[in-house]
């Protein structure tokens, strides 16, 4: 029975346009068919906008008991704009990950001096949730 | 303070050690975590204020205590740091190990 189908399904398949032109433009663009392929299981489907990355960033900088949150903006500057010393930073650079479920290294944490940077940081971070 | 881009060695190695201490604090229950966050925020303000920024030697031993007092913070059976009276104590915090670990 299968073996007397066979021939039929290959023909049908054979003369249906679509699957051939995919896999054309599967080979002409393999990281897009990837890129296909991975989407439904991937869990970054729904990455942060920029809007929504500053907007949480605002808020950690507001609720940092240190800070004034009037003098809080997306330019601000952590030491010179909101009068934080270096042990704030850091506090403030560990909130972030926690905001964000990150974890900065030391390396990439020492140059997050202001909120243009931490906005930088998270923005294009892959991982950032 | 320094501008940030012209942080020390000295001082990032500082730096490197509270943040070394706020992600341990992280891994206890919340009211220890708390209590880790206020002695070891205490602790390293007060050697910021009074502590002489070219006192190296000083700083250095500051930085092994400080290194050793984390590392043992890190063990599990560990569940918080205790002071009493700060001021006093010129050993600095000491740990305190849980009653289920006795």
């Amino acid at each position: 029975m299968a073996a007397a189908l066979r021939p039929a399904i290959l023909r049908r398949i054979r003369l249906s346009p679509s699957p051939l032109a995919a896999a054309a433009s599967a080979a002409s663009h393999p990281h897009a068919l990837a890129r296909w392929l991975s989407r439904p299981m991937s869990s970054h489907d729904a990455h942060l906008t920029r809007d929504e990355v500053v907007d949480r960033l605002l808020e950690v900088l507001k609720s940092h008991p240190k800070v004034d949150p009037s003098k809080v903006s997306p330019e601000a500057h952590f030491e010179k704009d909101l009068g934080l010393d270096s042990l704030d930073t850091v506090e403030v650079v560990m909130a972030i990950e926690e905001e964000f479920k990150l974890e900065i290294p030391d390396q990439e944490a020492d140059k997050i001096d202001s909120l243009p940077l931490a906005i930088e940081y998270v923005a294009n971070h892959p991982m950032a949730g | 303070m320094a501008s940030r881009s012209k942080l020390s060695g000295i001082q990032k190695q500082v730096l490197s050690l509270y943040r070394g201490f706020l992600r341990t604090a992280r891994l206890k229950s919340p009211e220890e975590r708390h209590r880790i966050e206020s002695v070891v925020s205490a602790e390293f303000r007060e050697n910021a204020r009074n502590v002489d920024r070219k006192n190296f030697v000083y700083i250095e031993y500051l930085l092994r205590r400080g290194k050793k007092q984390l590392e043992q913070l890190k063990d599990p059976d560990i569940t918080g740091l205790s002071t009493l009276e700060i001021n006093k104590c010129p050993a600095g915090p000491t740990v305190e190990k849980s009653p289920i670990a006795n």
